[in-house]
């Protein structure tokens, strides 16, 4: 099954962690504009909006890293989906009533942080059929500095059962 | 087995980016406060952010306040929004200094306009905070009598006030 390749789950999950150390760049730039967005979501409760706006794009950063030199994949995907998951819900909320916040105070952002949402729905639905296919992908892990914290495989299982038995 | 590996790797990430991001937010020349200022009723929103200038004490909360500062014609009123917005519709009188064009219109300013005349600044609203950036930049040169008209041309706009 095409899903199953190997070279596949190497694609995707350097595609994905490609694309998170991006856009991570750009918040750790400016921090303040990226607040002010999540701000512009109006979803959050105001207490929170600076911590979100200081930790997520590190989150972003070093899980988008551990994918593309292989730390823990498997975990870092999982991470990864559910951010995407909760950008598309955000967004899909935004988007069924209307919410649309223009502030004018990106004159110092040189990239299109707000562009429409339904391109970036799209874009996200895109990213986690990615993050899906490493977070599932069952066979061996090209190109991984460290594939688990311990390896546990099928064998080792069979292994222990079979110790268990004697 | 797998699912207490998986939490022990999420953890480790978890830590190294929460660590991270509060080191280079501590050190960085753009990090921001732990809390900001988000309730528009209280003035202009911010991050409290090392590079942000908001200064409550420069703000003008009321726009008949601003009005009246309006109708002594003795302030300048400065648009710090781009080029486009202003010619879009701006405050009857004011003029344009987009923060983002600062260094390169700030020398024509200062060969029209004194460092003792009055400037009220303004921009989009309570959500923007270039009218605070811009009345910094213009106390760093040499102005020394500059506001900051906290809600901008979409207030003025809704009160009828004059526009162009």
């Amino acid at each position: 099954m095409i899903l199953d390749n190997i070279w596949l789950e190497l694609f995707s999950r350097w595609l994905l962690g490609l694309v998170f150390i991006y856009a991570s760049y750009q918040k750790i730039l400016f921090p303040s504009d990226f607040a002010k967005i999540i701000y512009g979501y109006d979803l959050f409760p105001l207490a929170f909006i600076n911590l979100m706006a200081i930790v997520l794009p590190f989150v972003e950063l070093c899980f988008g890293l551990a994918l593309v030199i292989g730390i823990f994949p498997r975990s870092a995907a999982l991470i990864l989906n559910g951010i995407l998951l909760a950008f598309i819900l955000a967004l899909s909320i935004n988007l069924i009533r209307g919410h649309e916040f223009d502030c004018g105070c990106f004159s110092s952002l040189k990239t299109s942080f707000a562009s429409s949402t339904g391109h970036w729905i799209v874009r996200d639905i895109i990213l986690l059929s990615l993050g899906l296919q490493v977070f599932f992908y069952g066979g061996f892990r090209k190109a991984c500095l460290i594939r688990n914290l311990k390896p546990y495989t099928v064998a080792a299982e069979k292994r222990q059962t079979l110790s268990v038995d004697k | 087995m797998h699912f207490k590996q998986t939490t022990s790797e999420v953890i480790i990430l978890l830590g190294i980016s929460v660590v991270a991001a509060f080191v280079v937010n501590y050190f960085s020349p753009v990090g921001i406060a732990l809390t900001g200022q988000w309730n528009d009723s209280r003035g202009v929103i911010s991050t409290r952010g090392k590079d942000e200038a908001v200064v409550p004490d420069l703000e003008i909360e009321d726009v008949t306040v601003a009005k009246q500062i309006f109708d002594k014609k003795q302030s300048l009123f400065v648009d710090a929004r781009s080029q486009e917005s202003y010619e879009d519709g701006h405050i009857k009188g004011a003029v344009s200094l987009p923060v983002i064009r600062f260094a390169s219109m700030i020398k024509s300013f200062q060969k029209r306009y004194g460092r003792s005349q009055p400037i009220v600044t303004y921009c989009s609203g309570r959500t923007c905070g270039d009218s605070h950036r811009l009345a910094q930049l213009l106390f760093e040169h040499g102005f020394e009598n500059v506001s900051v008209f906290i809600d901008g041309f979409p207030g003025w706009e809704a009160e009828g006030f004059p526009i162009e």
